[in-house]
Protein backbone atom coordinates (compact mmCIF):
# COMPACT_ATOMS: atom_id res chain seq x y z
CA UNK A 1 0.00 0.00 0.00
CA UNK A 2 1.52 3.38 -0.90
CA UNK A 3 2.53 5.67 1.96
CA UNK A 4 1.46 9.30 2.16
CA UNK A 5 4.51 10.65 0.28
CA UNK A 6 4.06 8.11 -2.51
CA UNK A 7 0.38 8.93 -2.63
CA UNK A 8 1.10 12.65 -2.93
CA UNK A 9 3.70 11.99 -5.64
CA UNK A 10 1.25 9.82 -7.58
CA UNK A 11 -1.51 12.41 -7.22
CA UNK A 12 0.83 15.18 -8.36
CA UNK A 13 1.87 13.02 -11.30
CA UNK A 14 -1.76 12.40 -12.27
CA UNK A 15 -2.58 16.09 -11.96
CA UNK A 16 0.42 16.99 -14.10
CA UNK A 17 -0.50 14.31 -16.64
CA UNK A 18 -4.08 15.57 -16.72
CA UNK A 19 -2.77 19.10 -17.11
CA UNK A 20 -0.84 18.00 -20.16
CA UNK A 21 -3.95 16.60 -21.88
CA UNK A 22 -5.30 19.90 -23.19
CA UNK A 23 -1.88 20.66 -24.69
CA UNK A 24 -1.73 17.22 -26.34
CA UNK A 25 -5.30 17.56 -27.61
CA UNK A 26 -4.64 21.06 -28.92
CA UNK A 27 -1.55 19.79 -30.68
CA UNK A 28 -3.58 16.97 -32.29
CA UNK A 29 -6.24 19.44 -33.32
CA UNK A 30 -3.71 21.82 -34.90
CA UNK A 31 -1.91 19.01 -36.71
CA UNK A 32 -5.17 17.52 -37.99
CA UNK A 33 -6.45 20.92 -39.16
CA UNK A 34 -3.16 21.70 -40.92
CA UNK A 35 -3.16 18.23 -42.48
CA UNK A 36 -6.74 18.56 -43.81
CA UNK A 37 -6.10 22.12 -44.99
CA UNK A 38 -2.99 21.06 -46.87
CA UNK A 39 -4.72 17.99 -48.38
CA UNK A 40 -7.75 20.06 -49.37
CA UNK A 41 -5.58 22.76 -50.91
CA UNK A 42 -3.67 20.14 -52.90
CA UNK A 43 -6.91 18.57 -54.17
CA UNK A 44 -8.35 21.95 -55.13
CA UNK A 45 -5.11 23.01 -56.83
CA UNK A 46 -5.21 19.90 -59.02
CA UNK A 47 -8.92 20.23 -59.81
CA UNK A 48 -8.66 23.92 -60.70
CA UNK A 49 -5.23 23.70 -62.26
CA UNK A 50 -4.08 23.09 -65.83
CA UNK A 51 -3.42 19.67 -67.32
CA UNK A 52 -5.37 16.95 -69.05
CA UNK A 53 -7.97 14.86 -67.25
CA UNK A 54 -5.60 11.87 -67.25
CA UNK A 55 -2.83 13.93 -65.62
CA UNK A 56 -5.23 15.27 -63.03
CA UNK A 57 -6.38 11.76 -62.18
CA UNK A 58 -2.79 10.61 -61.72
CA UNK A 59 -2.09 13.56 -59.40
CA UNK A 60 -5.30 13.02 -57.44
CA UNK A 61 -4.47 9.33 -57.01
CA UNK A 62 -1.13 10.32 -55.48
CA UNK A 63 -2.82 12.71 -53.05
CA UNK A 64 -5.43 10.11 -52.04
CA UNK A 65 -2.73 7.47 -51.54
CA UNK A 66 -0.76 9.77 -49.27
CA UNK A 67 -3.60 11.23 -47.22
CA UNK A 68 -6.30 8.54 -46.97
CA UNK A 69 -6.04 5.30 -44.98
CA UNK A 70 -7.66 3.32 -47.79
CA UNK A 71 -6.93 -0.13 -46.29
CA UNK A 72 -8.64 0.70 -42.99
CA UNK A 73 -11.68 2.16 -44.76
CA UNK A 74 -11.86 -0.86 -47.07
CA UNK A 75 -11.80 -3.27 -44.15
CA UNK A 76 -14.48 -1.27 -42.31
CA UNK A 77 -16.73 -1.22 -45.37
CA UNK A 78 -16.69 -5.00 -45.72
CA UNK A 79 -17.77 -5.33 -42.06
CA UNK A 80 -18.21 -8.87 -40.78
CA UNK A 81 -17.55 -10.28 -44.25
CA UNK A 82 -13.87 -9.32 -43.95
CA UNK A 83 -13.36 -12.31 -41.62
CA UNK A 84 -15.20 -14.62 -43.98
CA UNK A 85 -13.16 -13.62 -47.03
CA UNK A 86 -10.11 -15.69 -47.98
CA UNK A 87 -6.72 -13.91 -47.96
CA UNK A 88 -6.81 -13.85 -51.77
CA UNK A 89 -10.31 -12.31 -51.71
CA UNK A 90 -9.21 -9.74 -49.13
CA UNK A 91 -6.30 -8.74 -51.37
CA UNK A 92 -8.48 -8.45 -54.51
CA UNK A 93 -11.13 -6.56 -52.56
CA UNK A 94 -8.71 -3.97 -51.13
CA UNK A 95 -7.14 -3.42 -54.56
CA UNK A 96 -10.56 -2.93 -56.15
CA UNK A 97 -11.76 -0.73 -53.28
CA UNK A 98 -8.78 1.52 -53.81
CA UNK A 99 -9.49 1.71 -57.53
CA UNK A 100 -13.20 2.39 -57.02
CA UNK A 101 -12.50 5.08 -54.39
CA UNK A 102 -10.04 6.93 -56.60
CA UNK A 103 -12.35 6.60 -59.62
CA UNK A 104 -15.28 7.94 -57.59
CA UNK A 105 -13.28 10.92 -56.37
CA UNK A 106 -11.83 11.73 -59.76
CA UNK A 107 -14.88 10.79 -61.86
CA UNK A 108 -16.21 14.32 -62.03
CA UNK A 109 -12.94 16.21 -61.98
CA UNK A 110 -13.59 17.99 -65.25
CA UNK A 111 -16.93 19.35 -64.10
CA UNK A 112 -15.78 20.79 -60.79
CA UNK A 113 -13.39 23.42 -62.02
CA UNK A 114 -13.91 26.44 -59.78
CA UNK A 115 -14.23 24.44 -56.57
CA UNK A 116 -13.56 26.35 -53.31
CA UNK A 117 -12.48 24.85 -50.01
CA UNK A 118 -12.75 26.70 -46.68
CA UNK A 119 -11.42 25.07 -43.54
CA UNK A 120 -13.48 25.42 -40.35
CA UNK A 121 -13.13 24.36 -36.74
CA UNK A 122 -12.11 20.99 -35.42
CA UNK A 123 -13.18 18.80 -32.53
CA UNK A 124 -11.91 15.60 -30.92
CA UNK A 125 -13.92 12.38 -31.05
CA UNK A 126 -12.40 9.48 -29.14
CA UNK A 127 -8.87 9.14 -30.52
CA UNK A 128 -9.72 10.87 -33.80
CA UNK A 129 -10.00 14.50 -34.76
CA UNK A 130 -12.86 15.82 -36.90
CA UNK A 131 -12.03 18.85 -39.04
CA UNK A 132 -14.94 20.80 -40.55
CA UNK A 133 -14.85 22.46 -43.94
CA UNK A 134 -17.12 24.08 -46.46
CA UNK A 135 -16.83 22.89 -50.03
CA UNK A 136 -18.31 25.06 -52.77
CA UNK A 137 -18.68 23.57 -56.23
CA UNK A 138 -20.07 25.42 -59.24
CA UNK A 139 -23.79 24.78 -59.75
CA UNK A 140 -24.10 23.09 -56.35
CA UNK A 141 -25.20 24.37 -52.95
CA UNK A 142 -22.27 24.74 -50.52
CA UNK A 143 -21.70 21.48 -48.64
CA UNK A 144 -20.50 21.07 -45.06
CA UNK A 145 -17.82 18.39 -45.19
CA UNK A 146 -16.21 16.95 -42.04
CA UNK A 147 -12.94 15.04 -42.34
CA UNK A 148 -12.28 12.34 -39.75
CA UNK A 149 -8.54 12.12 -39.09
CA UNK A 150 -6.94 9.22 -37.21
CA UNK A 151 -3.63 9.51 -35.29
CA UNK A 152 -3.91 13.32 -35.47
CA UNK A 153 -0.66 13.96 -33.62
CA UNK A 154 1.80 11.50 -35.15
CA UNK A 155 0.63 10.11 -38.47
CA UNK A 156 -2.60 11.80 -39.58
CA UNK A 157 -4.68 9.91 -42.15
CA UNK A 158 -8.24 10.50 -43.33
CA UNK A 159 -10.45 7.56 -42.32
CA UNK A 160 -13.90 8.99 -43.15
CA UNK A 161 -15.60 11.93 -44.84
CA UNK A 162 -18.94 13.24 -43.57
CA UNK A 163 -20.87 15.20 -46.20
CA UNK A 164 -23.80 17.05 -44.55
CA UNK A 165 -23.62 14.54 -41.71
CA UNK A 166 -23.64 11.45 -43.92
CA UNK A 167 -20.63 9.20 -43.51
CA UNK A 168 -18.91 7.97 -46.64
CA UNK A 169 -17.77 4.71 -45.07
CA UNK A 170 -21.08 3.95 -43.32
CA UNK A 171 -22.96 4.52 -46.58
CA UNK A 172 -20.50 2.36 -48.49
CA UNK A 173 -20.78 -0.37 -45.87
CA UNK A 174 -24.60 -0.35 -46.20
CA UNK A 175 -24.26 -0.61 -49.97
CA UNK A 176 -21.95 -3.62 -49.78
CA UNK A 177 -23.93 -5.31 -46.98
CA UNK A 178 -27.14 -5.01 -48.98
CA UNK A 179 -25.49 -6.30 -52.13
CA UNK A 180 -24.09 -9.29 -50.23
CA UNK A 181 -27.41 -10.08 -48.54
CA UNK A 182 -29.05 -10.26 -51.97
CA UNK A 183 -26.25 -12.41 -53.38
CA UNK A 184 -26.02 -15.29 -50.88
CA UNK A 185 -23.45 -13.43 -48.76
CA UNK A 186 -20.88 -14.34 -51.40
CA UNK A 187 -17.78 -12.11 -51.23
CA UNK A 188 -16.68 -13.37 -54.66
CA UNK A 189 -19.92 -11.95 -56.15
CA UNK A 190 -19.22 -8.58 -54.51
CA UNK A 191 -15.68 -8.54 -55.89
CA UNK A 192 -17.01 -9.37 -59.37
CA UNK A 193 -19.56 -6.55 -59.14
CA UNK A 194 -16.90 -4.09 -57.95
CA UNK A 195 -14.64 -5.11 -60.81
CA UNK A 196 -17.46 -4.57 -63.30
CA UNK A 197 -18.25 -1.18 -61.74
CA UNK A 198 -14.60 -0.10 -61.87
CA UNK A 199 -14.45 -1.01 -65.56
CA UNK A 200 -17.71 0.83 -66.33
CA UNK A 201 -16.66 4.01 -64.53
CA UNK A 202 -13.16 4.09 -65.91
CA UNK A 203 -14.02 7.02 -68.14
CA UNK B 1 -35.49 23.49 -44.54
CA UNK B 2 -37.72 20.95 -46.17
CA UNK B 3 -40.42 22.63 -48.22
CA UNK B 4 -43.86 21.29 -47.50
CA UNK B 5 -46.35 22.09 -50.23
CA UNK B 6 -50.06 22.37 -49.63
CA UNK B 7 -51.55 19.20 -50.99
CA UNK B 8 -53.64 20.28 -53.97
CA UNK B 9 -56.57 18.17 -55.04
CA UNK B 10 -54.77 16.68 -58.01
CA UNK B 11 -51.80 15.62 -55.95
CA UNK B 12 -54.11 14.11 -53.43
CA UNK B 13 -55.78 12.17 -56.26
CA UNK B 14 -52.35 11.06 -57.51
CA UNK B 15 -51.41 9.88 -54.06
CA UNK B 16 -54.66 7.94 -53.73
CA UNK B 17 -54.00 6.35 -57.12
CA UNK B 18 -50.43 5.52 -56.12
CA UNK B 19 -51.75 4.15 -52.85
CA UNK B 20 -53.96 1.73 -54.76
CA UNK B 21 -51.06 0.71 -56.98
CA UNK B 22 -48.95 0.40 -53.86
CA UNK B 23 -51.48 -1.86 -52.21
CA UNK B 24 -51.47 -4.11 -55.27
CA UNK B 25 -47.68 -4.02 -55.44
CA UNK B 26 -47.56 -4.80 -51.73
CA UNK B 27 -49.81 -7.80 -52.18
CA UNK B 28 -47.65 -8.99 -55.07
CA UNK B 29 -44.26 -8.25 -53.54
CA UNK B 30 -45.02 -8.93 -49.88
CA UNK B 31 -42.63 -8.55 -46.98
CA UNK B 32 -38.93 -9.18 -46.73
CA UNK B 33 -37.99 -12.74 -45.76
CA UNK B 34 -35.81 -12.81 -42.66
CA UNK B 35 -32.56 -14.76 -42.97
CA UNK B 36 -32.44 -18.26 -41.39
CA UNK B 37 -32.14 -18.29 -37.60
CA UNK B 38 -28.88 -20.32 -37.77
CA UNK B 39 -27.15 -17.24 -39.22
CA UNK B 40 -27.22 -14.88 -36.19
CA UNK B 41 -25.06 -12.21 -37.86
CA UNK B 42 -27.47 -12.00 -40.79
CA UNK B 43 -30.47 -11.94 -38.44
CA UNK B 44 -28.90 -9.07 -36.45
CA UNK B 45 -28.19 -7.21 -39.69
CA UNK B 46 -31.77 -7.76 -40.87
CA UNK B 47 -33.12 -6.29 -37.62
CA UNK B 48 -30.72 -3.36 -37.76
CA UNK B 49 -31.67 -2.57 -41.37
CA UNK B 50 -35.30 -2.40 -40.16
CA UNK B 51 -36.81 -2.56 -43.63
CA UNK B 52 -39.45 -5.31 -43.36
CA UNK B 53 -41.31 -3.99 -46.43
CA UNK B 54 -38.17 -3.96 -48.56
CA UNK B 55 -39.63 -5.80 -51.59
CA UNK B 56 -42.54 -3.33 -51.77
CA UNK B 57 -40.27 -0.38 -51.10
CA UNK B 58 -38.02 -1.48 -53.95
CA UNK B 59 -41.02 -1.55 -56.32
CA UNK B 60 -41.80 2.05 -55.41
CA UNK B 61 -38.15 3.00 -55.69
CA UNK B 62 -38.13 1.60 -59.23
CA UNK B 63 -41.34 3.49 -60.10
CA UNK B 64 -40.07 6.77 -58.61
CA UNK B 65 -36.69 6.31 -60.23
CA UNK B 66 -38.36 5.75 -63.62
CA UNK B 67 -40.51 8.87 -63.24
CA UNK B 68 -37.48 10.83 -62.11
CA UNK B 69 -35.43 9.67 -65.08
CA UNK B 70 -38.01 10.68 -67.67
CA UNK B 71 -39.62 13.74 -66.03
CA UNK B 72 -38.02 15.36 -62.99
CA UNK B 73 -34.31 15.00 -63.78
CA UNK B 74 -34.63 16.32 -67.37
CA UNK B 75 -36.82 19.17 -66.10
CA UNK B 76 -34.20 20.04 -63.45
CA UNK B 77 -31.46 19.96 -66.09
CA UNK B 78 -33.45 22.39 -68.26
CA UNK B 79 -34.13 24.57 -65.20
CA UNK B 80 -30.38 24.70 -64.47
CA UNK B 81 -29.52 25.43 -68.10
CA UNK B 82 -32.14 28.12 -68.70
CA UNK B 83 -32.44 29.96 -65.38
CA UNK B 84 -29.31 31.84 -64.21
CA UNK B 85 -27.86 30.91 -60.81
CA UNK B 86 -28.84 34.19 -59.02
CA UNK B 87 -32.47 33.72 -60.09
CA UNK B 88 -32.46 30.07 -58.96
CA UNK B 89 -30.98 31.16 -55.62
CA UNK B 90 -33.73 33.80 -55.31
CA UNK B 91 -36.42 31.22 -56.02
CA UNK B 92 -34.91 28.93 -53.37
CA UNK B 93 -34.97 31.75 -50.83
CA UNK B 94 -38.60 32.66 -51.61
CA UNK B 95 -39.70 29.03 -51.21
CA UNK B 96 -37.76 28.83 -47.95
CA UNK B 97 -39.39 32.02 -46.71
CA UNK B 98 -42.86 30.68 -47.49
CA UNK B 99 -42.06 27.68 -45.31
CA UNK B 100 -41.13 29.83 -42.32
CA UNK B 101 -44.50 29.60 -40.48
CA UNK B 102 -44.28 25.78 -40.38
CA UNK B 103 -40.66 26.06 -39.28
CA UNK B 104 -41.62 28.46 -36.49
CA UNK B 105 -44.46 26.23 -35.29
CA UNK B 106 -42.05 23.31 -35.05
CA UNK B 107 -39.36 25.37 -33.31
CA UNK B 108 -41.94 26.17 -30.63
CA UNK B 109 -43.19 22.57 -30.43
CA UNK B 110 -39.57 21.46 -30.05
CA UNK B 111 -39.20 23.97 -27.19
CA UNK B 112 -36.35 25.79 -28.95
CA UNK B 113 -36.98 29.48 -28.14
CA UNK B 114 -33.65 30.66 -29.57
CA UNK B 115 -34.37 28.92 -32.87
CA UNK B 116 -37.94 30.27 -32.83
CA UNK B 117 -36.56 33.78 -32.39
CA UNK B 118 -34.17 33.25 -35.27
CA UNK B 119 -36.98 32.00 -37.50
CA UNK B 120 -39.19 34.99 -36.61
CA UNK B 121 -36.39 37.47 -37.31
CA UNK B 122 -35.57 35.70 -40.57
CA UNK B 123 -39.20 35.97 -41.70
CA UNK B 124 -39.52 39.64 -40.72
CA UNK B 125 -36.20 40.69 -42.28
CA UNK B 126 -36.33 38.60 -45.44
CA UNK B 127 -40.00 39.42 -46.18
CA UNK B 128 -39.25 43.15 -46.05
CA UNK B 129 -35.59 44.10 -46.58
CA UNK B 130 -35.13 40.82 -48.44
CA UNK B 131 -37.80 41.79 -51.00
CA UNK B 132 -40.48 39.19 -50.20
CA UNK B 133 -37.86 36.58 -49.43
CA UNK B 134 -35.83 36.83 -52.64
CA UNK B 135 -32.70 37.77 -50.68
CA UNK B 136 -31.54 36.02 -47.53
CA UNK B 137 -30.46 39.22 -45.79
CA UNK B 138 -31.12 37.75 -42.34
CA UNK B 139 -28.29 35.24 -42.58
CA UNK B 140 -25.74 38.01 -42.99
CA UNK B 141 -27.30 39.77 -40.00
CA UNK B 142 -26.65 36.81 -37.72
CA UNK B 143 -29.85 34.80 -38.13
CA UNK B 144 -28.83 31.59 -39.90
CA UNK B 145 -31.36 29.09 -41.21
CA UNK B 146 -31.94 25.67 -39.69
CA UNK B 147 -34.11 22.61 -40.28
CA UNK B 148 -37.40 22.15 -38.44
CA UNK B 149 -40.33 19.93 -39.37
CA UNK B 150 -42.85 17.84 -37.47
CA UNK B 151 -40.95 14.60 -38.14
CA UNK B 152 -38.03 16.13 -36.22
CA UNK B 153 -40.44 17.41 -33.55
CA UNK B 154 -41.79 13.88 -33.04
CA UNK B 155 -38.21 12.60 -32.78
CA UNK B 156 -37.54 15.25 -30.13
CA UNK B 157 -40.58 13.99 -28.23
CA UNK B 158 -39.09 10.49 -28.23
CA UNK B 159 -41.20 8.92 -30.98
CA UNK B 160 -39.15 6.18 -32.73
CA UNK B 161 -38.68 6.40 -36.50
CA UNK B 162 -40.12 2.95 -37.24
CA UNK B 163 -39.32 0.86 -40.30
CA UNK B 164 -37.97 2.38 -43.49
CA UNK B 165 -40.54 3.25 -46.16
CA UNK B 166 -40.18 4.29 -49.78
CA UNK B 167 -43.42 5.94 -50.84
CA UNK B 168 -44.64 7.08 -54.25
CA UNK B 169 -43.93 10.80 -54.83
CA UNK B 170 -42.60 11.29 -51.27
CA UNK B 171 -39.65 8.94 -51.76
CA UNK B 172 -37.57 7.72 -48.79
CA UNK B 173 -39.29 8.17 -45.43
CA UNK B 174 -40.50 6.34 -42.33
CA UNK B 175 -43.82 6.32 -40.43
CA UNK B 176 -42.65 9.17 -38.17
CA UNK B 177 -41.69 11.41 -41.09
CA UNK B 178 -44.81 10.47 -43.06
CA UNK B 179 -46.97 11.55 -40.11
CA UNK B 180 -44.77 14.64 -39.81
CA UNK B 181 -45.33 15.48 -43.47
CA UNK B 182 -49.11 15.34 -43.01
CA UNK B 183 -49.03 17.47 -39.83
CA UNK B 184 -46.77 20.04 -41.51
CA UNK B 185 -49.39 20.46 -44.23
CA UNK B 186 -51.99 21.09 -41.52
CA UNK B 187 -49.64 23.54 -39.76
CA UNK B 188 -49.08 25.54 -42.96
CA UNK B 189 -51.25 28.71 -42.98
CA UNK B 190 -51.32 28.52 -46.79
CA UNK B 191 -53.37 25.34 -46.44
CA UNK B 192 -56.17 27.28 -44.78
CA UNK B 193 -56.14 30.84 -46.14
CA UNK B 194 -57.10 32.17 -49.55
CA UNK B 195 -60.19 30.11 -50.30
CA UNK B 196 -60.61 28.03 -53.41
CA UNK B 197 -60.23 30.09 -56.58
CA UNK B 198 -58.16 30.30 -59.77
CA UNK B 199 -55.39 32.45 -58.21
CA UNK B 200 -55.12 30.05 -55.36
CA UNK B 201 -54.64 27.08 -57.68
CA UNK B 202 -52.03 28.99 -59.71
CA UNK B 203 -50.17 29.87 -56.50
CA UNK B 204 -50.28 26.29 -55.19
CA UNK B 205 -49.10 24.71 -58.41
CA UNK B 206 -46.39 27.31 -58.99
CA UNK B 207 -45.10 26.77 -55.47
CA UNK B 208 -45.29 22.99 -55.78
CA UNK B 209 -43.70 22.88 -59.24
CA UNK B 210 -40.90 25.28 -58.35
CA UNK B 211 -40.13 23.47 -55.11
CA UNK B 212 -39.85 20.17 -57.00
CA UNK B 213 -37.56 21.77 -59.60
CA UNK B 214 -35.50 23.61 -56.99
CA UNK B 215 -35.09 20.56 -54.77
CA UNK B 216 -34.16 18.29 -57.65
CA UNK B 217 -31.78 20.77 -59.27
CA UNK B 218 -29.83 21.17 -56.03
CA UNK B 219 -29.08 17.44 -55.85
CA UNK B 220 -28.54 16.77 -59.58
CA UNK B 221 -24.83 16.03 -59.27
CA UNK B 222 -25.08 14.17 -55.95
CA UNK B 223 -27.85 11.81 -57.11
CA UNK B 224 -26.09 11.15 -60.41
CA UNK B 225 -22.97 10.27 -58.46
CA UNK B 226 -24.82 7.86 -56.13
CA UNK B 227 -26.55 6.10 -59.02
CA UNK B 228 -23.27 5.80 -60.86
CA UNK B 229 -21.15 4.51 -57.99
CA UNK B 230 -23.48 2.44 -55.77
CA UNK B 231 -23.83 -1.29 -56.29
CA UNK B 232 -27.27 -1.10 -54.68
CA UNK B 233 -28.58 2.49 -55.04
CA UNK B 234 -31.77 1.68 -53.07
CA UNK B 235 -29.77 0.57 -50.02
CA UNK B 236 -27.46 3.55 -50.42
CA UNK B 237 -30.37 6.02 -50.49
CA UNK B 238 -31.87 4.26 -47.45
CA UNK B 239 -28.64 4.74 -45.52
CA UNK B 240 -28.17 8.34 -46.69
CA UNK B 241 -31.75 9.27 -45.78
CA UNK B 242 -31.48 7.87 -42.25
CA UNK B 243 -28.07 9.42 -41.59
CA UNK B 244 -29.20 12.80 -42.92
CA UNK B 245 -32.34 12.83 -40.76
CA UNK B 246 -30.40 11.69 -37.71
CA UNK B 247 -27.93 14.52 -38.34
CA UNK B 248 -30.78 17.07 -38.48
CA UNK B 249 -32.34 15.66 -35.31
CA UNK B 250 -29.01 15.68 -33.42
CA UNK B 251 -28.45 19.28 -34.48
CA UNK B 252 -31.94 20.22 -33.28
CA UNK B 253 -31.35 18.49 -29.91
CA UNK B 254 -28.05 20.31 -29.42
CA UNK B 255 -29.51 23.68 -30.42
CA UNK B 256 -30.34 26.34 -27.82
CA UNK B 257 -27.59 24.91 -25.59
CA UNK B 258 -24.70 27.38 -25.87
CA UNK B 259 -22.10 24.89 -24.64
CA UNK B 260 -23.55 21.88 -26.44
CA UNK B 261 -20.97 19.66 -28.09
CA UNK B 262 -20.98 19.88 -31.86
CA UNK B 263 -22.39 23.38 -31.95
CA UNK B 264 -19.02 24.95 -32.32
CA UNK B 265 -18.09 22.59 -35.09
CA UNK B 266 -19.87 24.43 -37.85
CA UNK B 267 -17.42 25.99 -40.24
CA UNK B 268 -17.77 29.58 -41.26
CA UNK B 269 -20.57 29.81 -43.75
CA UNK B 270 -22.41 26.77 -42.46
CA UNK B 271 -26.11 26.71 -43.23
CA UNK B 272 -25.40 28.46 -46.49
CA UNK B 273 -27.08 25.66 -48.33
CA UNK B 274 -30.27 25.85 -46.35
Amino acid sequence: MPNRRQFLTMTAGLVLAAGRWPAVLAQGSETATAFVASTGDKLVAVVNGPGTLAEKRRQLTQIVDGAVDVDTIAQFCLGRFWRQATPAQQKSYVELFHRVLVTNITAKVGEYKGVKFTIGRSRAQDDDEIVSSLVERPNNPPTNVDWVVSNPTHNPKIIDVLAEGTSLRLTQRSDYASYLSHNNYDVAALIAAMRQQAEQNKE
Amino acid sequence: MRFVPRLPTMLSRTLRCCGTVGLLAGLLAGCATPPPADNPDAVAEFKQTNDPLEPTNRVFYAVNNGLDTVILRPAALVYRAVVPTPVRTGVHHVLNNLGTPVQLANDLLEAKPHRAGNTTMRFLINSTVGLLGVLDVAKGWGYPDHDADFGMTLAGWGVPEGPFLFLPVLGPTDPRDTAGFAVDIALDPFTWVGGDNEWRRVFDWTRYGLSALDGRERVLDSLDQVKKTALDPYATFRSLYRQHRQGQIDEMRNADQPSAPGQGSQPAGADQNK
